[in-house]
């Protein structure tokens, strides 16, 4: 089978993107895989993006005008997101969220969010600046080589973040 | 300790933005406006908050940016907006948090040697301080929303700055790029044009953001990280063991270059600068790397200009270098 991304070299690879339940798949040569694999590192995810667009609607041509997908709140349309690989606001995410799925699943592999969020309850800022706290003290009695208080500060800390902070 | 014989430094950079502005605030003086005021007044309503300079960067002279990014302080990328870009520094933790680049906000801080855990910290208490007063673009499923899609979810980027001199003289950077690549990680040259490596410096840093927490992507890291460290110094300690000489000529060629030339092209300098730092390293010099590491700051351009007091070009500049060396490693 020849690349479908050049056309030219024989596909040794294929991507293959979720689409609403079903797995669309995309060959391409060692060379062009390099090349988008190349971009990707270092920031530009434009001939990723037309890649996987091109899975989706089946190598044809964009979407046409008049069902073109557009963001509420910055106006970006589907089609300049996919020219300049660039977001127009936070809220394109939800915009394109059907398109920027298989895409993100491709760069990182996964979809769902593991780690830090944004502060939320009372309760999550106390505990924060509270292991600040600890964390600062922990780092004076070091430096005045204090390891005894350093020690008990540790524990403390390991005791405030075992009492449940997430994953983080 | 910190494996300072490979490894220069470790950088941690999260991505945030604000939730209610547009993306790319270059062409939209107001919102970029309000992105800087909004970051200075949160990080002013934080009681006992540490003291942070403001810079706005279309108030310094195209030397002065470049000395900023010559020491790491803020992205070349930073510098290509300066219209809007601003920076709130603090120097004594070497953290960052640069304004209307790619994102609204890029939180960096740097640390010596192998050290991501220490890097990430400085960013998470800057973060939380301004996310006491601010709120960032966040969602459920994809995490911190990010201008590109490929920094989406932590927004975190954590890289180590490696000197890989043997590994790259014993022709082992291509395997190290499949082993790097193998688990989600980049390696590339931190200097010079396309794939150059100049000083035999590389950066390694995670590739994928989302679906993974910051620990498990520092961990990646660090394993990476030691996993060539172990690698650089069997190829130096076979180097010392059978081709002592070799290692030998070249190393004190260029400790005698560097302390006696007059005219020193970048070029050459970070050749003669990447076996400097190998002498050092495996102690056939007793200059201590912190020397070498500095030199590697002050000897670029901008650095230079500063320290000659004047826009230095060509063969001046060379000149510059040449005198700037030699006066740093004499001590
Ligand atoms: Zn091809
Ligand atoms: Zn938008």
């Amino acid at each position: 089978m020849l690349c479908e991304e050049c056309k030219v070299n024989e596909a040794s690879y294929t991507i293959s993107v979720m689409v609403g339940g079903e797995i669309t798949s995309r060959h391409l040569c060692g060379d062009c895989m390099a090349k988008m694999n190349m971009d990707i590192a270092s920031g530009n995810i434009k001939s990723l993006l037309s890649t996987i667009l091109s899975a989706i609607t089946g190598d044809t041509a964009p979407v046409s005008a008049g069902q073109e997908v557009v963001c509420p709140r910055c106006h970006m349309t589907l089609g300049e997101f996919t020219r300049t690989g660039h977001l127009g606001c936070p809220k394109c995410y939800e915009a394109f969220r059907e398109q920027l799925q298989p895409m993100l699943l491709q760069i990182h592999g996964r979809v769902q969010h593991a780690g830090r969020r944004p502060l939320s309850t009372a309760e999550d800022q106390r505990k924060r600046t509270a292991a600040e706290t600890l964390q600062r003290q922990m780092e004076q009695a070091v430096a005045l080589e204090d390891f005894e208080t350093a020690a008990q500060l540790r524990d403390q800390l390991r005791a405030l973040s075992a009492g449940g902070e997430g994953k983080a | 300790m910190n494996e300072l014989d490979v490894v220069l430094a470790s950088r941690v950079r999260l991505a945030r933005n604000y939730e209610d502005l547009p993306f790319d605030l270059g062409e939209k003086p107001d919102s970029a406006a309000m992105c800087v005021a909004r970051t200075v007044q949160a990080l002013r309503l934080e009681e006992n908050a540490p003291a942070y300079d403001l810079v706005r960067l279309r108030e310094l002279t195209p030397l002065q940016r470049q000395s900023l990014a010559e020491s790491r302080r803020i992205s070349r990328d930073l510098m290509s907006h300066a219209a809007a870009a601003a920076v709130l520094l603090r120097e004594e933790e070497a953290l960052s948090i640069m304004m209307n680049e790619e994102d609204h906000l890029r939180i960096q801080a740097v640390s010596q040697g192998l050290n991501l855990g220490e890097a990430a910290e400085k960013c998470f208490r800057a973060e939380d301080s301004l996310s006491r007063h601010v709120t960032f673009a966040f969602d459920d499923q994809l995490g911190y929303l990010t201008a590109c899609p490929t920094n989406t979810g932590t927004g975190m980027r954590a890289s180590l700055l490696m000197h890989l001199p043997m590994l790259t003289l014993c022709k082992q950077m291509g395997n190290v790029g499949q082993i790097v690549a193998k688990v989600g990680l980049t390696i590339h040259g931190v200097y010079g044009e396309g794939s150059e490596a100049l000083g035999n410096l590389y950066q390694v840093s995670n590739q994928v953001t989302l679906g993974r927490t910051e620990q498990e992507l520092i961990s990646a890291v660090t394993a990476v990280g030691h996993q060539l460290i172990d690698m650089e110094r069997t190829l130096r300690d076979k180097a010392l063991a059978n081709g002592r000489v070799t290692l030998e000529d070249s190393v004190y060629r260029a400790w005698g270059l560097m302390n006696h030339a007059r005219l020193m092209p970048k070029k050459e300098f970070f050749a003669h600068w990447s076996n400097l730092r190998l002498g050092a390293a495996v102690k056939l010099l007793s200059v201590p790397l912190e020397r070498v590491d500095a030199l590697l700051t002050d000897c670029q351009d901008a650095h230079l200009c500063a320290w000659e007091e004047a826009a230095l070009e060509g063969a001046a500049l060379d000149q510059a270098r040449a005198k700037r060396a030699r006066m740093m490693l004499a001590g």
